[in-house]
């Protein structure tokens, strides 16, 4: 069952498609996160999701209902939690008041205080939103989004601005939440964060979809050459080593395979034979984070579509 | 995740459970409206304190004053006290409501709000009473305080009810249609201030007026016809203002129109 289906999802603003042609689905119970540079289209399509903009084209589902059919939209309330980019609290309640007043917006709601503990809020609970910290207030955020028990829950970057205890903290939460049985679909900059919480991951750029998979495998990144890195031992030349590597600029040498066991064991004889060490010896598998970025790379903005202030402040001046 | 346990959750065949009563619910915002607004030193001092302050200072001033000298035949206290009821009633309803939606809605409670199963009218049926509620206990601090000035009890209680109800509304109304129409909320309290205060100036909420010309334009306005509906309630001279209470009305239902047609959750374009 998916409890989130997009296909063939367009959307423009004036002067700028946005969207185009996006589809993926997120599965009942999973954390789906997805990925990609600022203005690539995530928080549009999130927002066409949460039935805060129509769309152009293409079909959405949330929960087996269309958002952009107001018919609806009383019925997804009360079944999709969500938090939004920007904190919006009022000040002058406390935490538990906050909390314990959507509470009483919601026909099931959770218990308010299992989820002030959930979120981490026990001790705040009797201070008044205005003298909580940022990451406070997020978490606070946090609370709201699933004071209602949603069946799915969306997260516009949940954890920006959070110190790395703080981020440990949430995804702890996040997790407990898709163990209770909340779907989640999350949309993040920060690729531990997709590596450490998603069970899928798509990766969005330029209004479009360019890969999609779990954190282990996207982007062939399972199949995708292993680096085997060291410095060079005084006295050899890279002609000397028994396998083909390439020198980098801070002098290190770096030999890609696709299965590094053999190398190594050649690497490493070689060195033992001669009574060599390897200084530095690490064998990388490429990082999540480098195949989002051979991924986005060729979907950047070229630069004269979007000109610095500088070349823009030039292009005014010049008549 | 394993399918099954996230199927165990009826997800489309969910039994509509009992929605939170109507009733209930609308207590529920007007608590955290109440809760909000006491707590907020600004709006305490501002919308609530201010005119118990101007009443009990004009009370101190007008104390030497001789009956019957001030305004056709009624004393300082007897043309204030109605006239600042009145200009309370307005800052707690289209004040506060006209300032508090601009801030509501610039840092995005409105929009977080919207997203939340509270239905719309709720929301706005706990504001209006919350601001009601308000306005009601000014009026009776304000009236109490003139009493203690020798000022009489009104004489026609419930025309100066269905007045203060009405006007109540009608200020409302107007909060909200005036909050509908500023998109940035740091000009929200700079806007309220450039309609209150001419208003109150030509109405005579600070000084009574004596200007045929300025009398009649006041009239058409909205806070002239609550000062005199509430100044002929207090003293019992007069029938039922039916004019000043249509004036009123139309008022409301302008308000009314505007915060309908222009209303935003959110203020992105």
């Amino acid at each position: 069952m998916n409890h989130v289906l997009v296909q063939d999802l367009h959307k423009s603003y004036r002067d700028k498609e946005a969207v185009r042609g996006v589809s993926f689905h997120v599965e009942a119970g999973e954390i789906f996160a997805l990925l990609g540079p600022n203005g690539a289209g995530k928080t549009t399509t999130l927002e066409i999701l949460e039935g805060f903009r129509d769309r152009d084209g293409g079909r959405v589902e949330v929960l087996g209902r269309d958002p952009g059919d107001r018919a609806h939209s009383a019925w997804l309330r009360r079944h999709v939690g969500l938090v939004l980019q920007d904190i919006a609290v009022e000040p002058y309640l406390t935490v538990r008041e906050t909390i314990a007043r959507n509470a009483g917006y919601y026909p099931a709601p959770r218990s308010v205080d299992e989820v002030v503990e959930l979120t981490g809020l026990t001790e705040k609970s009797r201070t008044r939103v205005k003298d909580l910290s940022g990451g406070q207030k997020r978490r606070l955020d946090l609370a709201l989004g699933v004071i209602g028990n949603p069946r799915l829950l969306f997260l516009d970057e949940p954890t920006t601005g959070f110190d790395p205890n703080a981020r440990h903290g949430a995804w702890d939460v996040v997790r407990s939440l898709r163990d209770a049985g909340t779907s989640i679909l999350l949309t993040t900059h920060y690729m531990d964060e997709a590596q450490a919480l998603a069970d899928r991951v798509a990766v969005i750029a330029d209004g479009r979809i360019v890969a999609t998979g779990t954190p282990a495998t996207i982007g062939g990144r399972d199949h995708a050459l292993k680096r085997i890195r060291f410095t060079l031992p005084d006295g050899c030349s890279p002609a000397d080593l028994p396998v083909p590597v390439s020198v980098e600029d801070d002098g290190a040498v770096t030999a890609s395979v696709a299965e590094p066991t053999l190398a190594l064991h050649r690497l490493t004889g070689w060195a033992l034979d001669r009574g060599l060490l390897l200084d530095g010896l690490t064998v990388e598998q490429p990082s999540l984070e480098d195949v989002y970025l051979g991924l986005t790379a060729d979907h950047q903005p070229a630069p004269v579509l979007e000109p610095s202030p500088l070349s823009a402040a030039g292009h005014r001046s010049t008549p | 995740m394993s399918q099954a346990t996230a199927t165990e959750r009826p997800v489309l065949t969910a039994p509509a459970a009992a929605a939170p009563g109507r009733l209930r619910l609308t207590l529920h915002q007007i608590r955290y409206e109440q809760l909000s607004f006491w707590r907020n030193p600004q709006s305490v001092f501002f919308t609530f304190a201010l005119p118990v302050m101007i009443i009990v200072i004009f009370g101190a001033v007008f104390s030497g004053n001789q009956p019957d000298s001030f305004f056709y035949g009624l004393s300082g206290m007897q043309y204030f006290t109605p006239t600042v009821a009145a200009l309370s009633v307005f800052g707690a309803c289209y004040g506060q409501l006209a300032v508090s939606l601009s801030i509501r809605r610039q840092n995005g409670i409105l929009k977080r709000l919207h997203a939340t199963p509270l239905p719309a009218w709720t929301y706005f049926a706990g504001l209006l009473a919350h601001a009601l509620v308000v306005s009601a206990v000014e009026v009776l601090l304000i009236t109490l305080v003139g009493y203690c000035y020798g000022v009489p009890l009104p004489a026609q209680w419930g025309t100066a009810i269905a007045s203060l109800v009405l006007g109540a509304a009608s200020f409302c109304a107007l909060g909200v249609g005036v909050s509908s129409l500023i998109s940035n909320s740091e000009a929200a309290s700079a806007v309220v201030q450039f309609i209150q205060f001419p208003l109150m100036f030509i109405s005579g909420n600070y000084f009574p007026i004596h200007s045929a010309v300025l009398d009649d334009v006041a009239d058409a306005l909205p806070m002239r016809p609550l000062n005199q509906a509430l100044l002929g309630a207090f003293t019992g001279h007069g029938d039922v203002p039916w004019r000043q209470l249509a004036v009123l009305l139309a008022w409301g239902v302008l308000g009314a129109l505007v915060a309908v047609r222009r209303f935003r959750w959110d203020n992105r374009r």
